[in-house]
């Protein structure tokens, strides 16, 4: 019962990297005692109470080398996140040194957790629920401000109760239902479910639905690529993003030699920004792989940000791409240099937003006009609950399409008895979303994988 | 294994495979199906000459339970043959609403339904039937299996399984007003002893009350102040074993309370037992006394009273809709208050009936107890109410003690293949507080359970199980080919010039173009709402003959709601995956850390087979069913 516990586990709860502080998070049985058998002074937390913080040394039990000079806080079963017993291990964040406490912990007694271990053990100590547990990962992978806030409203069950008053429309449809269903013909009058009832409740979902957009820009965040000939401007434009980007996560040099990506936000919408390797003349064509490459990420790209010299013009090889990406709907075109005075000479294609990536003229225009683009007014958060899930999407479609049964068997008159089934079928999909209704398929997918330890 | 049949000795000392305790609904599908399986039965019943009983209505089936009725019949039973052979009216509730509501629903002569069952049990090899009362039961040594039952006066009867069906007559006791006396029914002793019988051996027992309405003789009403409510021309049996029945048709009548009746009740609220407080069992809030419903519809200015005869040979009227439990003078002066009772001569007064249950989720699904083995309880004395419900659980009590002793694995109906399944259900994960009844509502798979088709589902079941014989199986699979036959037929034709103008001398009405239907198959146009079977079959007289209308009309059914079907069929499978996702008999729920005491206790009361069953069980969270199903997981590799 509550002194079930697992063996203990480790990992490192902050991301990979340097970091100012980095935590590393140990649960299970023992966890506190393994702990304890490295940390100077030596018996100060085996005896310390729940909740507790303490200040001291990571030492190497054989070498008696100090590792680190650590905060440890100390809960106790059943009161932490898992609901074990649970040790934080605050440390600096360098990676070296995060790497030799892991190793220590490994070969005290620890293993290694598996990803979302932490989260499955908080779930089969009954501290999370389903939905709540998956709002848990979308916390630890969200990646702006707005995408936090949005898991953190899940947790609090924002749209649990969103979800919860469509099903309540259905409810009060269904139990008029059941009366009929319950007396015969001489007893109780004809029930009647009102067409427009239903629309009502199905435009509900659909608004949901319509929020998927929303939520999924937020959760996965756009990938935005610059492109453009060589020397157009597009690695000035890069810097310039990133400049004003004031919430920088993470950033990581291209695998590859030929593009650098970088992550920013924008309008709070994580922004996965490439650029990449200019093309050239026609002349000098030489399919590199460089440039195939570039290409691949052009088509996979939500929004391409191409870069036109404006002292150049409108290149011959170029009318044929702006024309492909206008019409995939991908094209912020950005006419470059026109401080030069030779700019004055070509005109900007239709649309282009014209700017000097020197002088900054035109810049706040350009940034404003990327916003938009990445996140259309329509789809701006409003602080409503929004879906961010492949799943609740596909059951609030299946819920959609239900609905779309009902209406469908009261026009062609099917006795309510019938169609009342289509009604229940939309409330277990709904059900299905809040957690209410336990499919296979959901734990399969949340925790496929996993062992689950006895 | 089968023991030989004892009959003839009378000394005391009888063994038999199983004795089944209470000579009711239950009590008769139990014995007979033990019997039928070929092991012998002791019924041992207070009073022989009330065996087969119908209590309180004159009427078996109706909505839900009707469809009860024929799965009952479609697994072997009896009682669609018994009323089949004594009804006196006969209705298929609902035939103008969808299939999932239709029901059929007779009126039984009772006293006929009461002679056939007796003779039914009195023919039946391997079954004897006895006179007494049990009053207490014989275990084993440790007390955790029986051995048999002691009666009132003294014999001792020994048997591998015990079946306990004793209706309402446990530590019964009935209220008239200010008059009470211990009995089962009115001028039927009560049966006393057995209750602690039943708390010996560990179950909990409560109080629940039942009440019947006043008879009244035929000729003090006057029927031209009511309204006659007349039954089907054809009779659609209850048994799948034959086409037809022919029996008489009797009407019924209608009539109203009114406000007089209702201030008359009022007057007199605090001389009701129930209101008193004098009944502390609790009633079925589906099911109200007159005196309820005054009291909870008072905005109500008329209820609506069935006037029922109670058979060919008596002149008794029973009252559907006024049961109450008033002192008689009460009950006099406002049944006087209807119209057509002005004068009504009350040959028998209405009353409630209290009596102990026990707690039904201390049964297996098998309805075998969760204390000692061999004991099996079914019917009212599980909180249920209904001659339908007994007979369905008396059914599969008698079955699996039958399995039991054939040492095969326990028959489960599950929830979406029968009412009973569903009824068994609810009883065992959720126990009950007020008397159980069947609902169409509460079988959330109802639209698979029509009672036409009730064969369809049950009967292979029933053959498997060995209550089926060659004969019935025969017509089944006959059914079976000539439903698929003529749906073939229906794929098959296609719509001519000549049916279009056929179908429209018979003028359907509707807003439907009968021309768009050209060239489309049968089997199309059945699906046009204003279209029937009976059209098809008019225009094409192939399709009919020579099938009886009962094939037709499922065809009609199968084909309309096809997608309705696929659909449910779908939720039945969702519902089947829960439901084989089995607990082990063993599982140890304190090692689940995760899961609210409230639940763990539940699980560990209830001991679910599955997961499906385990979530149905009420106040468990839906987390801890999520936490359960992950630790059972199949796709959950075990930590190595
Ligand atoms: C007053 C009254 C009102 C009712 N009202 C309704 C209603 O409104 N709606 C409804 O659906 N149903 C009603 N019924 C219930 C209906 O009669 C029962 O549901 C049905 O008969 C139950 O069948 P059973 O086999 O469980 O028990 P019963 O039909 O009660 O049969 C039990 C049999 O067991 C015998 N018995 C009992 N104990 C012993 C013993 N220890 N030893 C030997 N024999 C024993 C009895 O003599 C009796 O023959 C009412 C019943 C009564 C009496
Ligand atoms: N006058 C002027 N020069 C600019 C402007 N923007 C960029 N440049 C210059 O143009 C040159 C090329 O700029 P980059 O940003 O490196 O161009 P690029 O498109 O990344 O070039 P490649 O990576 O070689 O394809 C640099 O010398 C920049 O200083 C501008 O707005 N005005
Ligand atoms: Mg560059």
């Amino acid at each position: 019962m509550a002194d079930h516990q697992n063996p203990p586990i480790t990992a490192l709860a902050t991301p990979w990297g340097s970091s100012a502080i980095a935590v590393i998070r140990c649960s299970g049985l023992g966890a506190i005692e393994l702990v304890d058998r490295i940390f100077l002074p030596a018996g100060k937390l085996a005896s310390a109470a729940a909740n507790s913080v303490h200040h001291g040394f990571l030492v190497d039990p054989d070498s008696r080398v100090r590792l680190d000079e650590v905060m440890v806080v100390l809960l106790r079963a059943p009161g932490s996140y898992t609901g074990e017993d649970t040790v934080e291990v605050m440390c600096h964040g360098s990676t070296a040194g995060i790497q030799r406490i892991l190793a220590l912990l490994l070969a005290i007694g620890f293993r290694q957790a598996e990803p979302g271990e932490f989260t499955l053990r908080a779930f089969m100590a009954g501290k999370l629920d389903l939905t709540r547990a998956e709002a848990v990962n979308e916390i630890v992978s969200a990646r702006t401000a707005e995408s936090h806030e949005m898991a953190l409203q899940r947790l609090s069950g924002a749209l649990e109760q969103r979800i919860n008053a469509i099903k309540a429309r259905l409810v009060t449809l269904l139990a008029a239902v059941d009366i009929q269903l319950d007396y015969p013909e001489e007893d109780s009058g004809e029930v009647v479910i009102a067409p427009e009832a239903v629309v009502e409740v199905r435009d509900k979902i659909r608004e949901l639905l319509a929020s998927y957009r929303t939520g999924r820009i937020y959760q996965q965040g756009v990938r935005v690529a610059i492109a453009g000939r060589t020397n157009a401007g597009k690695s000035s434009l890069f810097n310039e993003l990133l400049r004003q980007d004031r919430s920088i996560v993470s950033e990581t040099a291209g695998t590859t030699r030929d593009y650098i990506e970088s992550t920013i936000a924008l309008a709070g919408v994580p922004v996965r920004l490439y650029d990449t390797a200019g093309f050239r003349d026609s002349s000098e064509r030489v399919e590199t792989e460089g440039m195939r490459r570039s290409r691949e990420i052009l088509d996979a790209a939500d929004l391409v940000l191409y870069v036109i010299d404006a002292g150049e013009g409108v290149h011959d090889s170029e009318p044929a791409m702006l024309q492909q990406l206008r019409e995939s709907g991908r094209l912020v075109g950005v006419w470059n240099k026109i401080d030069l005075p030779a700019a004055g000479a070509h005109a900007a294609p239709h649309g282009f937003a014209a700017v000097s990536l020197n002088t900054g003229q035109g810049l706040p225009q350009l940034i404003e006009l990327i916003c938009e683009r990445i996140l259309p007014a329509s789809l701006t958060w409003n602080g409503e609950p929004v879906i961010d899930s492949l799943r609740q999407k596909q059951l609030l479609e299946a819920a959609d399409s239900a609905l779309g049964h009902v209406l469908e068997g009261l026009a062609m008159q099917i006795p309510v008895d019938a169609v009342a089934l289509d009604v229940e079928e939309a409330l277990h999909s709904l059900g299905a979303i809040t957690g209410e209704v336990t499919t296979e398929d959901v734990l399969s997918a949340m925790f496929a994988g996993f062992c689950v330890g006895k | 294994m089968t023991a030989a049949r004892r009959g003839g000795d009378n000394s005391g000392w009888m063994d038999f495979d199983v004795i089944v305790v209470g000579g009711g609904h239950a009590g008769i599908e139990a014995a007979l199906a033990v019997a039928r399986l070929d092991f012998s039965v002791l019924m041992i019943t207070q009073n022989l000459d009330c065996i087969g009983k119908l209590s309180c209505n004159p009427a078996i089936g109706g909505l839900a339970k009707g469809n009860m009725v024929r799965e009952i019949d479609a697994l072997g039973g009896e009682m669609g043959r018994l009323i089949d052979a004594t009804m006196i009216q006969f209705r298929v509730l609902n035939r103008s609403r969808g299939p999932a509501v239709q029901a059929p629903r007779a009126q039984a002569d009772k006293l006929a339904y009461q002679t056939l069952a007796k003779k039914t049990l009195e023919q039946q090899k391997n079954l004897c039937i006895f006179q007494d009362t049990a009053v207490d039961f014989i275990l084993d040594s440790a007390g955790h299996e029986i051995r048999g039952i002691v009666t009132e006066r003294g014999r001792r009867f020994h048997a591998a399984k015990v079946i306990v069906t004793t209706g309402t007559f446990l530590n019964g006791r009935i209220y008239i007003g200010e008059f009470s006396m211990p009995a089962g029914r009115l001028g039927e002793p009560a049966a006393r002893g057995l209750e602690q019988g039943l708390s010996r051996v560990g179950f909990k027992l409560g109080r629940l009350k039942t009440g019947t309405p006043a008879r009244v003789h035929r000729d003090s009403l006057d029927f031209s102040r009511m309204e006659p409510q007349f039954g089907d021309q054809d009779i659609v049996p209850f048994s799948f074993s034959y086409d037809s029945v022919d029996r008489p048709r009797l009407p019924c009548y209608i009539t109203f309370t009114n406000q007089e009746t209702h201030r008359v009740l009022a007057e007199n609220m605090h001389r009701s037992p129930l209101y008193s407080g004098r009944i502390v069992g609790h009633g079925a809030r589906y099911c109200p006394s007159i005196e309820d419903k005054v009291v909870k519809f008072p905005d109500r200015s008329r209820h609506q009273i069935f006037v029922e005869p109670e058979g060919l040979q008596t002149a008794e009227m029973y009252l559907n809709g006024v049961s109450t439990s008033m002192p008689e003078d009460v009950q006099q002066r406002f049944i006087h208050t209807i119209a057509g009772m002005e004068h009504a001569w009350i040959m028998r007064p209405g009353y409630a009936v209290e009596y102990d249950y026990i707690d039904p989720s201390q049964l297996y699904p098998s309805l075998e107890c969760k204390m000692v083995r061999g004991l099996y309880v079914a019917g009212q004395t599980i909180g249920s109410s209904g001659y339908e419900e007994a007979a369905g659980q008396g059914l599969m009590a008698g079955i699996n003690a039958a399995r039991a002793l054939q040492r095969k694995e326990p028959l489960i109906l599950s929830r979406a293949e029968a009412y009973i399944g569903v009824m068994i259900d609810d009883l065992v994960t959720l126990g009950t507080e007020e008397p159980y009844r069947m609902f169409t509502s509460r079988a959330e798979h109802r639209l698979s359970l029509r009672h036409d088709s009730s064969d369809m589902r049950l009967v292979e079941i029933g053959r498997e199980v060995g209550l089926v014989t060659d004969r019935y199986y025969q017509r089944f699979v006959a059914k079976r080919v000539g439903v698929e036959e003529i749906k073939e037929l229906l794929r098959k034709r296609r719509v001519a010039e000549t049916d279009v103008s056929a179908l429209r001398a018979l003028q359907l009405g509707g807003n439907f173009e009968l021309d768009s239907s050209l060239g489309k198959t049968f089997y199309q146009l059945l699906k046009v709402p204003e279209i029937a079977m009976i059209h098809l079959a008019a225009v094409d007289r192939s399709l009919a003959e020579p099938r009886p209308i009962e094939w037709l009309r499922q065809v009609e059914l199968d084909v309309k709601y096809e997608g309705y079907v696929a659909r449910q069929d779908r939720q039945v499978d969702r519902f089947q995956r829960m439901e084989r996702m089995k607990i082990p008999a063993d599982f140890d729920y304190n090692a689940l850390s995760g899961i609210s005491n409230e639940s763990r206790e539940k699980f560990k009361r209830i001991r679910p087979l599955s997961i499906g069953q385990a979530s149905r069980i009420s106040g468990v969270r839906n987390s801890d069913i999520a936490i359960l199903m992950v630790s059972l997981g199949r796709w959950a590799k075990q930590a190595g």
